[in-house]
Order: C-alpha cells, then structure tokens, then sequence
C-alpha cells in the first residue's frame, strides 16, 4: 500500500515485473492472482475511475515527434479532458527546467531528456492525485535528476501519490520514503529509506538473479 | 460540448499529421483529374453529337435536291441515332467506351449497322477509362488502408499506446473519433470535386445525393474491415498484408475469376456473328429467285402481300425485302446476343455482391445511364427508329406513291423515338 504524500520506489532487475506492475495499475494487465486496487476501488471494475487518477510517465516518453512542447502538452491534456493556459504550461516547463528556446521547436529536434522534461511537465499539469513513474529519470543528466527529485518530491509534500520503477538504487534512496524489492514478480523486501534500514544483501539478489525467491 | 471539443481536438490533430495529409491530397487531386477527364470526355460527346446533328441536316437537304424516288431517297439517306451522355456520366463512363452511343443508319438491313462498331482505340477500351467511379471503387480502398491499417500499431511501436489509452480514460471512443475524422476527411476529399464537377454538369441532387450515400457505405464497410483487422493483435506489416490480400481478392481476383466462369457458363453469339450472317443473307439474296425473298417478307408483312409480282430486273420493293429479310435472318442470333448479354450482367450483378468494388462501380454506371442495360435500351431504341423509318417508306414503295421531296420533311425523327 503506498499512502499519500509517499514517494515509492519499487526496484527489482530486468525482468523482474516493475513495468507489468505499473501496467496493471493502468488496467492494461490483469493480475494472475490478487487484486490491483486505487483508492480502495478494483481497478478492473472501472478502468475508466482509476486511469481518471493517474498520470501515468512511460518509460520512453515518445510523445508527438511532429509537435512542438506546448502543442504535445496540449493535445495529451485535452485527450484527459483537462485544460491549462500557456501561462500554466510555461510554469510546468520551468519546474523541469526546459530551456524556453526549444518549447516551440518540434520534439524530433530534442534530446531524449528534453523530451522526458515534457513527458514529467505533462504528469505534471494533469494535477492528478497519484503519479506512475516508468524509470523517470532514464535519459536525464546528473543535474536533471537532482532536479526532477527535488520536483517529485514537492508533488509528493502537496498531498500526491508517487510510485516509481526504477533500476537506479542510489536514486531511489535519495528520494524515495518507502523501496520494495520486486523479483520475478514477487515483491520480496520492502524497506523504508531514510532509516538506512535497506538489506543490502537483498537488493543484491533482486538484481543479480532472476530465480524465484527462496 | 466535451465530445465537440474531442472532435476539434482530433481534427487540429490530425492538421498536423504530414503523411495524413499526403494520402488526402493525393486522393483530391486524383478525384478533380479523375472528374476533370469524365467532364472532358463529356464534352467531347456532346459536341461530337452536335456536330453530327448538323451534319446530318446538311448533307439530307444536299442529298433531298437530287432525288429522284422513294427508293433512292431511303438509299442515300442518313439518320442519325445517339445516346447522349447523361449528367452524371462524367463520373461514371462504363460501357460508353466499349459500346457504341452514335450511329448513323439507313434504311438497309439494321443489325450489320448496329454491330459496325467505331469506339476509338481499342487498346485504350481495353484498358479502361481512369474515372472516378474507377477511383472511388479500387483506388480509394487502397488509401484508407493505409490511413487506418496502422493507427494503433504505429502508436504501439512509437511507445504511446498505452500513454494515450491511460491518458484518454475511454480508449474505444478515442480510437474510434481518430478513425472518424480520417475516414471522414478521405470521403470529403472524395466527393468535393464530384459535388463541384455535378454543379458545373447541372446533375441531379437526387442523384448526387444517391452517389455520395452509395459511396459513404462503400467507405464504412472497409473503414468496419480496417477496425475489425487493426484489433487483431499482430504487428502491423501483418494487418497490412491481409487488409491489401483482402482488396487484392475482392477487386482483382474475384471479379476476374467470376467473368471467366460467366462467359464461360453463359454463351452468346458475337456481333461480328451477327453482321457476316446478315451481309452473307442479304448478298445471296441478289442470286435467289425473287419469290423466295418475298415469301418471307410478307410473312411479316402480310398487309403488303397484294403486291403484284416483281417483273422488271430492279426494283427497290424487292431491295428491302430481302434488306429486311436479313434482320429477319439475324433474329433469333441477335436476339440470343441481347438475352446472353443481359444474363451475364445479372449474374455478375450478383457475384458482386461478395465483391463490394464492383458493387460500387456498377451502382454508379447504373446512376449514370452508362451500364450495360443502358447500352441495350440504346439499341432498342435505333431499332425502334429503324422501324418507324420502314412504317414510313413501305407505303410509299408498296402504293407506288410518286416521289414527292417535300414529304421527306415528314420523315421521323430519333428523337420522336425518344419521347
């Protein structure tokens, strides 16, 4: 169970099911045995309710190549049947530190951080009470990740919901409240991370084996 | 208002989408040729009817000066016979560019005239005309596979389909709105110039109207083939490749398959059958005794029976009746030609219906009079003409009426026949 206002990072190796997990919160997989629930609600009864309350930032950002920053916001904001002023794009572009320079160039002409600032400043205007974060900070430089941990944790300080998958351990201490160890798709530790509480042995296996947990 | 504003949203959207943009530009552009080369073709037809109109005024007032008798005057007399081009022809031209729409006949045998055909190039008859109902049946498909084939799968491999899904709540009603405005923007792209072109012509609303419904059911049903395909969880080469065997069977395949049993199945005489069996019966005539020759012709003209005996080495009485002893001849060919004709166009109406291409391409010849059964009616009508010419020349060979130019005026007209 991740509360609000809690940032959590579910770490785990290639294979280990941290995307899946995401997925099934999004009503895309059906879980092979227990139940997916967001705000006590199944997520299979009503996809629609639980996708309402995500702002889902997938691994690979690929946005709208043809679009310009404020025009691919724009589109993914209208598609979620919310709005924001330019005013209010250009504030969330700030918070990830996009350079104003490149906002009306096509998203073909950027990085692929630049284009992960877009995909994290769109979960950010969509204002929604929970944040599913596929490897967020795969493509960012070491500056842009410092950056986007001080942001994800200004979101989680307002009342939000974050979870995480990452591979990055170190990221995840830094910014996370609670880490869970996924392996083979099971969650098989879960630690908080500020009480260097953190089995280090554990997370050793969860990344170096992809067995099943003994 | 939150659908309106989904519908704006999609069509900004799909502004913005360059290769979305190419198919429709190529589809307008090959619509306004497509049209443009039918209203050309149109206007070719029409001046070449008037021209002959006149023509044939002029050369019957040259020829009326110096004849002499009744017999000559239906000799050196043309009579010009046309199928003008309906208003909506320009979209459609079907049979018109293998069967004839212009004949200029004389009082002699009629089915050698029917069947000497003059239809241009045959390699180009043989090919077909590029017109738009050949657009909107075979071509406009192919465009609106590649316009949805990929719609979801392009997003898949781009990494934002389930971007778009979590982020649109109702992934159907959003699918389904960017296939709309796609399926939409093709038929405007379509039609525009087929609207304009039938304002420019003066065509019917009726039938305009009756075009654009025929053709907006064509799209669903392979915009309903594309959905059905596209939600099949292959990659989309795969969709692609069945979506493109599914046009190949239905527009190539099927519809030549089922003309090769037909003409097989379904017998019929050819035209040029037709004409040797006249020409060759006409000509033997010269050789047999008279009376044989007009024996069979008062079997269908018994009211001129009376008429005496012919003495003399020449006479023109004696000339059309074995003239028209030859149609009598042709009869049961001609008229086997027509039935067989008629057959084959049935069956093939109804293997069309498992071959939606040609449904379309026959539904639009048949709202431009350019189908076959308009074709046949064409003939029945020179036929028709061809007689009422004989209603009026029998009397004057079988009274012996005393040639009077005068009376040519009262000759009938095609277009007596035709109202």
């Amino acid at each position: 169970m991740v509360e609000a206002g809690e940032i959590y990072a579910l770490l785990g190796g290639n294979g280990a099911g941290k995307s899946t997990t995401l997925l099934s919160f999004l009503g895309f997989l059906s879980p092979s045995s227990g139940h997916v629930r967001i705000n006590g609600k199944d997520v299979n009864y009503d996809i629609t309710a639980a996708r309402n309350v995500i702002a889902y930032l997938p691994e690979s950002a690929s946005l709208y190549e043809h679009l310009n920053a404020h025009e691919n916001i724009h589109y993914f904001l209208q598609l979620s049947g919310s709005s924001a002023s330019q005013e209010d794009i250009n504030t969330a572009l700030d918070q990830v530190s996009l350079v104003v320079d490149a906002r009306q160039r096509k998203l073909s002409e950027y990085s692929k951080g630049m284009r992960q600032k877009v995909a994290i400043a769109l979960a950010i205007l969509r204002d929604t009470e929970i944040l599913l974060l596929d490897e967020p900070t795969s493509g960012l430089d070491p500056s842009a990740i410092d950056e986007f941990h001080q942001l994800i944790r200004s979101l989680a300080d307002t009342g939000k919901i974050v979870l995480m998958v990452t591979h990055d351990v170190y990221g995840a201490c830094q910014v996370a409240d609670k880490i869970g160890l996924l392996q083979n798709g099971v969650l098989v530790g879960e630690f908080m991370a500020n009480e260097g509480s953190i089995d280090t042995e554990t997370v050793h296996k969860a990344f170096s084996s992809n067995s099943s947990p003994s | 208002m939150s659908y309106f504003n989904a519908l704006i949203r999609e069509v900004k959207f799909t502004a913005h989408d360059r290769s979305v943009r190419l198919w429709f530009a190529l589809i307008f552009i090959l619509s306004t040729i497509a049209v443009g080369f039918g209203l050309i073709e149109v206007e070719r037809q029409n001046t070449t009817i008037n021209a002959l109109i006149k023509t044939n005024q002029q050369e019957r007032i040259l020829e009326s000066e110096k004849l002499k008798d009744w017999g000559s005057s239906a000799y050196y007399n043309f009579h010009l016979t046309y199928d003008r081009p309906s208003d909506f022809a320009y979209a459609a031209m079907g049979q018109r560019d293998v069967q004839p729409w212009k004949h200029r006949i004389r009082l002699l045998a009629l089915e050698s005239q029917i069947y000497e055909r003059d239809v241009g190039n045959p390699s180009i008859a043989l090919v077909g005309r590029f017109d738009f109902a050949f657009l909107a049946a075979f071509i406009m498909p192919l465009v609106l596979i590649m316009l949805l084939y990929d719609l979801k799968t392009s997003e898949k491999a781009a990494g934002r389909h389930h971007l778009l899904e979590a982020t649109a709540g109702r992934p159907f009603s959003f699918w389904f709105l960017r296939a709309a405005i796609r399926v939409a923007g093709l038929f405007l792209c379509l039609i525009v110039p087929l609207i304009v072109t039938g304002i420019m012509a003066e065509t019917a609303i009726s039938t305009l109207l009756l075009a654009c419904l025929f053709i907006f059911a064509y799209i669903l049903f392979w915009a309903a083939l594309c959905f059905i395909i596209s939600a099949w969880q292959k990659p989309g080469s795969l969709i692609l490749m069945t979506l493109i065997a599914i046009w190949v069977s239905t527009s190539v395949i099927l519809p030549a398959g089922a003309r090769l049993m037909i003409d097989q199945s379904v017998s019929l005489p050819s035209g040029s059958d037709i004409l040797m069996l006249q020409r060759e019966t006409v000509n033997d005539a010269w050789d047999l005794p008279r009376e044989v020759t007009m024996e069979a012709f008062f079997e269908h003209h018994p009211e001129w029976s009376s008429y005496e005996p012919i003495k003399s080495s020449f006479e023109w009485q004696w000339y059309y009746a074995f003239q028209q002893v030859g149609d009598q001849q042709t009869e049961p060919l001609s008229t086997a030609y027509q039935e067989g004709r008629l057959r084959r166009n049935g069956i093939a109406t109804w293997v069309s219906l498992i071959a939606p291409p040609s449904l379309l391409e026959r539904t639009l010849q048949s709202l431009a009079n350019t189908d076959l059964k308009a074709s046949i009616r064409y003939e029945k009508e020179v036929r028709a003409y061809h007689a009422a010419l004989r209603a009026f020349y029998y009397p004057k060979f079988f009274h012996n009426e005393p040639f009077d130019a005068a009376l040519l005026e009262k000759l009938p007209t095609f277009e007596s026949i035709l109202h």
